[in-house]
């Protein structure tokens, strides 16, 4: 077996797309100066909400937008907890993703009484796109074309994300909020309205990564499937700064790593060093890019408590 | 006058948890119905799970044990101002160390096991240690390097036992340690229970922090820090100095919850025995929901074990899945931070309280 073949790259942009979706999603909400720490926990909502929308409806359109739903609903409880209620942000996403976790599991029980996994050879996954001329082109066709539609959207969102941040009035009040949410809010600023703005967006983000996990590649869904996806979008989001494209190549990156670690498997290599490197890259990195980014007002205070 | 005063006090310091610990047991009420199970009997089940007779009692002290321990590391950190999330890594590898130490530190029962309490505070401890030096030293958020750090430390000790210091000898190669030798077990404090030596260290060390937040200069030193940290400086405390301090008594505390887990109930380290049932994350609800008072953490981390212990239970005996617990918990601690209450009072009263709950 070579180590980096094509199928090598294929499977790592596959393992890019949830982290990426979910990464823009938290970014969204640390520019309006709210640290996002249950991105898991809304991933696991979207992946069962997908589910859960695909077994009734049978249609994988409706399924996504279930499962975007599903996402956007308990964003919007972290939301009204974190801003309207004052919680603690890191706190509130804690809960949220012990809630969620809790939820999705007995969702699993009570909606189609299994414990672990729920899965039905009738429900149809997400559709592989073949994009027309990319297609005939020999290596960059096969590496390119052939993915389920959310892996498009996925790198298409953070285009647009970037766009709306840089070229937009509305995206630069979002970031005037992250930036400094007092000074904001004494120039008019609706700075409420635009921290629920990003808090819906993110969901509806996540809701498409789990969308991905549960309907892409094999279409069931399994008891905390994201695994950790969550936090190394977290991740993602912080090395790459919150900006769109930042995040673009740290999720990249991680997808590379995670896709190593597999293939290394096969070469009975230790993969824990592999898979430690991500998380020792972001914190080397964190001694060059400290005052940077909308993170920095988290960091002024010593302390979120 | 004053008694009532102070009476007054607790009962306002009450009410916010009361209140989310009844939303909590009304939220799984709801979902215990959705699933056609009677409710109140449902709870009974569950809280004969918990406390139904000593042995269940046991069991739930058995699984505060590790959680009492990461809350207060957790409250020492908090009460510095400093959010310490890196509970989860302190404690793994303060478990590996301990469970290596035990093995191969030479001589009797006791010189093992105070060498695997050492090396397990030790390893906890000097882990969080780092993560403060890079806050203090170069500013990395130490929020942020916390979690980070988890990973990697999970990851290392998951590559010691599975390569290095794996136990090949049974047919399954498990990721785990070899057998601790057995002299060098906590005991048990009951005859074939599973509450251990643990549960006393973890209760002996609540009451000491309580004591020496409470009544000492270091204590009022940490605490200043988190309530004020420019007036702590103001006031000629050595802020790097006490956040250092902090860190390293939060993670090395951390790390001895890990090391109890393995003297005392594991015998070895076992990958993911200490990061499966989520101990890190619990003992930071418990601190959380205590509001960092080292008492109110323990009697936190006892309702929250016994909340799991009780769930298994339930389990056991109706169809009720067990992750109602997770549901019950999650909405606990979401309303237990939102400032619902809080607001409610202030309106009635017109008195602020600002730095109140967390």
């Amino acid at each position: 077996m070579e180590l980096l073949d094509l199928s090598f790259f294929t499977s790592a942009i596959r393992m890019i797309t949830p982290i990426l979706l979910a990464a823009l999603g938290g970014a969204l909400c640390a520019r309006v100066g709210i640290f996002n720490v249950g991105l898991e926990g809304l991933i696991l909502a979207g992946a069962f909400s997908a589910i859960v929308g695909n077994y009734f409806s049978g249609n994988v359109l409706v399924a996504v937008l279930v499962g975007a739903l599903g996402s956007v609903l308990v964003s919007l409880l972290f939301g009204m907890a974190a801003i309207r209620f004052k919680a603690n942000p890191i706190v509130a996403g804690i809960a949220i993703n012990f809630l969620v976790l809790g939820l999705t599991t007995f969702g699993l029980r009570a909606i189609f009484n299994v414990k672990g996994a729920f899965y039905d050879k009738n429900m149809e996954g997400l559709p592989k796109l073949d994009i027309p001329v990319i297609e005939g082109i020999p290596v960059v066709g096969n590496l390119l074309s052939g993915h389920s539609p959310l892996v498009y959207i996925a790198f298409l969102a953070a285009i647009v994300l970037y766009i709306f941040f840089y070229r937009t009035v509305t995206g630069f009040r979002v970031l005037a909020v992250g930036k400094n949410e007092a000074a904001a809010r004494s120039l008019g600023l609706k700075v409420t309205l635009l921290q629920y703005g990003a808090i819906v967006v993110c969901g509806i983000l996540c809701g498409l990564a789990g969308a991905q996990l549960s309907l892409g590649q094999v279409t069931m869904f399994t008891e905390g499937m994201t695994a950790g996806r969550g936090f190394i979008a977290l991740v993602a989001m912080m090395l790459g700064q919150s900006h769109p494209i930042g995040i673009v190549g740290s999720s990249l990156l991680f997808g590379l790593m995670d896709a190593l670690s597999i293939r290394l498997q096969g070469f009975s290599m230790p993969t824990q060093f592999t898979a430690m490197l991500p998380y020792i890259i972001t914190i080397i990195a964190m001694f060059f890019l400290k005052d940077r980014g909308a993170d920095s007002q988290l960091s002024g205070q010593q302390s979120s408590r | 006058m004053k008694l009532q005063r102070k009476l007054q006090q607790l009962l306002k310091s009450l009410i916010q948890p009361l209140t989310a610990v009844l939303i909590g047991l009304l939220t799984g009420a709801v979902a215990i119905s959705l699933v056609g199970a009677s409710v109140l009997e449902t709870y009974k089940v569950m809280w004969d799970g918990a406390f139904g007779n000593f042995y269940f009692v046991t069991a739930t002290l058995a699984r505060a044990t590790p959680i009492i321990l990461i809350g207060l590391g957790l409250a020492i950190a908090f009460r510095a101002g400093v959010f310490n999330m890196g509970a989860e890594g302190q404690m793994v590898l303060g478990a590996v160390s301990a469970a290596l130490a035990a093995l191969y530190v030479p001589g009797s029962g006791i010189i093992k096991i105070l060498a695997a309490l050492l090396a397990g505070f030790l390893a906890g401890g000097l882990w969080s240690l780092l993560a403060g030096w890079m806050e203090t030293r170069f500013k990395v958020q130490l929020l942020i390097s916390t979690l980070l750090l988890n990973y990697v430390a999970v990851l290392f000790a998951g590559y010691l036992v599975s390569r290095p210091f794996q136990d090949k000898s049974g047919s399954a190669a498990l990721a785990q340690t070899h057998m601790i030798d057995q002299v060098a077990w906590l005991p048990k404090l009951f005859q074939g229970m599973s509450v251990h030596m643990g549960f006393v260290i973890a209760m002996v060390l609540a009451i000491t922090l309580y004591i020496i937040l409470r009544f000492t200069s270091a204590g009022y030193e940490v605490r200043m820090l988190g309530y004020n940290p420019f007036f702590a400086e103001y006031g000629g405390i050595n802020k790097i100095k006490v956040l250092l301090f902090s860190m390293f008594f939060s993670g090395g505390i951390a790390g001895l919850a890990g090391t109890v887990e393995v003297l005392g109930s594991q015998y070895r380290y076992v990958e993911g025995s200490l990061t499966v049932p989520g101990y890190a994350w619990t003992g930071l609800m418990a601190a959380l929901l205590a509001n960092s008072n080292p008492l109110g953490t323990a009697v936190a981390a006892i309702l929250l074990a016994a909340l799991q212990t009780g769930a298994m239970g339930m389990e056991r005996n109706t169809e009720v899945p067990l992750e109602i617990a997770s549901v019950i918990q999650g909405v606990l601690i979401l309303f237990v931070t939102a400032k619902i209450t809080m607001n409610w009072w202030k309106v009635k009263k017109k008195a602020g309280d600002i730095h109140g709950a967390a």
